[in-house]
């Protein structure tokens, strides 16, 4: 299927260790779509999003971002095409002694000559964007600020104009809301369905709750084991493949 | 395990221990800690009644402590210089700056054992005058008193001394009426080697850090455990590490006092030996507890290495890495004046030397320049600290 967003292809990881994360995934992500993946921890989530920009290597198959085959680039070519894909984070991996400011910059290292950022230099439109990207997420006031010193919800927030600053064609969301409290959880995720529906970048979340998921997904992959168990619309899991997902001994948790 | 009883099904209370015997275990432990330190006192001949009579005796010492050398009362001078020059060099010129009057020496050329006439004018009237010659070696010896006449002027006739070298000045030195306040020679001598201190400390880190900076990326368990190899190498480095910091920075310091030396560089050099492998460790165990959240996000960004480094490695250890240097420093100013005892230079140095001579007063002016360095590097390196990390 050309034209996808994200196209995976056999993907297949086996760790060092003899784990096997992912067997044999073929995905294919329309632009525009947030689909959001669910299955319980260990599932192959996290492998699976780090396989598509290759921050961990796939052991075998393909991946393809706009048409481009991510999985056969030299790591030049590489760096350029991570430039387009956003990446946000459940521990928000912020450098926490730096500032907001150079935390959301930092997102455009992929862009600007290397000199420059070496000197931690970065042009008045660069800073200004910075500053915008804030005013997108709702911190502005805070770009000064070390990251450190905020609180959970604002770091995370700081994580998307981070990788706003990117100018993702796909962003990358890892459970981005697994560290954050319930109203914190949606506010967060409010953000990252504006942009998927206001910029129209595709969206691939990876999420604990399925309430989260029946209210923010156009569409929903369950992995179970590194397998594909379940792909279609939220509301198409019922209790049978929610038991099918999660084990006969879970129980559905709601988040408010 | 909880048993239950039989009739009402609740848990029984547990067994209380028999009281006899708990109370003969306490007064067992208390004979034992008893002996314990019986023995104690008698190894370590506590004295109390010698503490409590002779005080005295450590009284001149403590009252000396309390009044430190620090000012002199000098007499006030004139001073005034003319050159010679011996076996025909011509005569150097003067050289004391902003001199009081006039001096002369007449011929200004002459030989060893030549009668000179020298004159002076311009001085203080009837006050004592003091003729000294001073060769090229630049050694002083006493070589007339006279004293000046009404209009402040002198004139005597002396012999030209065996001297060294052919470049003599002859200094007349006339003592005024009066004293005036000088920091004395003590508190001249501790100020600066209160400096020579304080750079030694600087130096012995410096050179601790240009090592250990590299050494510890080698010390590092995270990084060294992706082959055999370099697990090798990092249990070395431990071990080296290990050895280098249990030797005490004194007994370095009485190894390099013997090989370059008694003086501050035998002191850098041990500071930095000792200071090299407690820095490694400490950067080392900061490199270990790296967040590698940063470097993932960073290099998702589409980043290069150089730049991953720069913006996720950098921001997490160079902080730490400067609040642990400047710390070490601060206890190397410390560490300085034991070392000094034992020939390592600066104050401790000043310090033993004082003290050998029972000159408490002036033993007195070291103790508190140590103290003050000391209060004002802790001080300092605790301010840098808190703005660092």
């Amino acid at each position: 299927m050309r034209g996808a967003a994200v196209r995976i292809e056999h993907l297949t990881k086996v760790y060092p260790d003899g784990t096997r994360a992912l067997s044999d995934i073929t995905l294919s992500v329309a632009p525009g779509e947030f689909l959001v993946i669910i299955g319980l921890s260990g599932s192959g989530k996290s492998t699976l999003m780090r396989c598509i920009n290759r921050l961990i290597e796939p052991t075998s198959g393909k991946v393809f971002v706009d048409d481009v085959e991510i999985t056969a680039l030299p790591p030049e070519d590489l760096r350029r095409a991570r430039r387009q894909i956003g990446m946000i984070f459940q521990q928000f991996n912020l450098v926490k002694r730096a500032t907001v400011l150079t935390n959301v910059l930092s997102g455009r290292l992929g862009y600007v000559p290397p000199a420059w950022a070496l000197w931690g230099y970065f042009p008045r439109e660069l800073r200004e964007e910075a500053i915008r990207h804030l005013q997108t997420v709702g911190i502005p006031e805070k770009a000064h600020t070390r990251a450190d010193q905020l609180s959970g919800g604002q770091q995370q927030r700081v994580g998307i104009a981070r990788a706003l600053m990117q100018d993702p064609k796909v962003i990358l969301a890892d459970e981005p809301v697994a560290s954050l409290d319930p109203a914190t959880s949606h506010s967060v995720l409010k953000y990252i369905e504006d942009l998927n529906r206001r910029e129209g970048i595709t969206v691939l979340c990876s999420l604990h709750f399925l309430s989260l998921a029946r209210r923010y997904g156009t569409r929903v992959v369950a992995l179970k084991a590194g397998r594909i168990v379940f792909d279609g619309l939220p509301r198409e899991i019922d209790e049978h493949r929610f038991k099918e997902i999660y084990g006969e001994e879970a129980v559905e948790v709601e988040i408010a | 395990m909880q048993r239950h009883d039989a009739t009402s099904g609740l848990p029984r209370a547990p067994e209380l221990p028999r009281p006899g015997l708990g109370a003969l275990r306490v007064l067992a432990w208390i004979l034992v800690l008893g002996l314990v330190y019986a023995y104690g006192w008698r190894v370590t001949e506590i004295n109390l009644v010698e503490l409590a009579t002779k005080w005295s005796l450590a009284r001149p010492l403590l009252t000396d402590l309390l009044r430190p050398d620090l000012v002199a009362r000098v007499p006030r001078v004139q001073l005034a210089d003319a050159g010679v020059g011996l076996e025909g060099t011509p005569p150097p010129a003067p050289e004391v700056r902003r001199p009081a009057g006039q001096v002369t020496v007449t011929p200004a050329s002459a030989a060893i054992g030549q009668p000179v006439t020298v004159t002076g004018s311009g001085f203080a009237p009837n006050r004592p005058v003091e003729l000294i010659w001073k060769d090229q070696a630049g050694s002083e010896a006493p070589v007339g008193r006279l004293t000046t006449d009404a209009q402040g002027a002198f004139q005597t006739t002396l012999r030209v001394p065996e001297v060294i070298g052919t470049s003599n000045h002859v200094i007349a030195r006339v003592t005024l009426e009066g004293t005036v306040l000088a920091p004395s020679n003590t508190l001249r001598l501790t100020f600066y080697r209160m400096i020579e201190t304080v750079f030694l400390a600087l130096m012995g880190t410096t050179m601790a850090v240009v090592f250990a900076v590299p050494l510890s990326f080698l010390a590092a368990k995270n990084l060294m455990s992706r082959s055999a190899f370099s697990l090798a190498v990092y249990f070395v480095m431990r071990t080296i590490f290990n050895i280098a910091r249990s030797i005490e920075p004194l007994i370095m310091a009485t190894v390099f006092a013997v090989w370059v030396g008694i003086g501050p560089f035998a002191g850098v050099l041990a500071l930095g030996v000792h200071s090299i492998a407690s820095l490694a460790k400490l950067y080392s165990e900061q490199i270990e507890s790296i967040d590698p959240g940063p470097i993932e996000a960073i290099t998702a960004t589409g980043a290069s290495m150089l730049q991953v480094v720069r913006y996720a490695v950098v921001p997490q250890i160079v902080p730490p890495f400067i609040a642990f240097t400047i710390y070490r420093w601060d206890i190397n100013v410390r560490m300085s004046t034991v070392i000094g005892f034992v020939g390592g230079g600066g104050l401790g140095f000043l310090l033993i030397q004082y003290i050998n001579l029972l000159q408490w007063r002036q033993a007195a002016t070291a103790v508190w320049a140590i103290t003050l360095v000391v209060a004002a590097m802790d001080y300092l390196s605790a301010r840098v600290r808190e703005k660092v990390v």
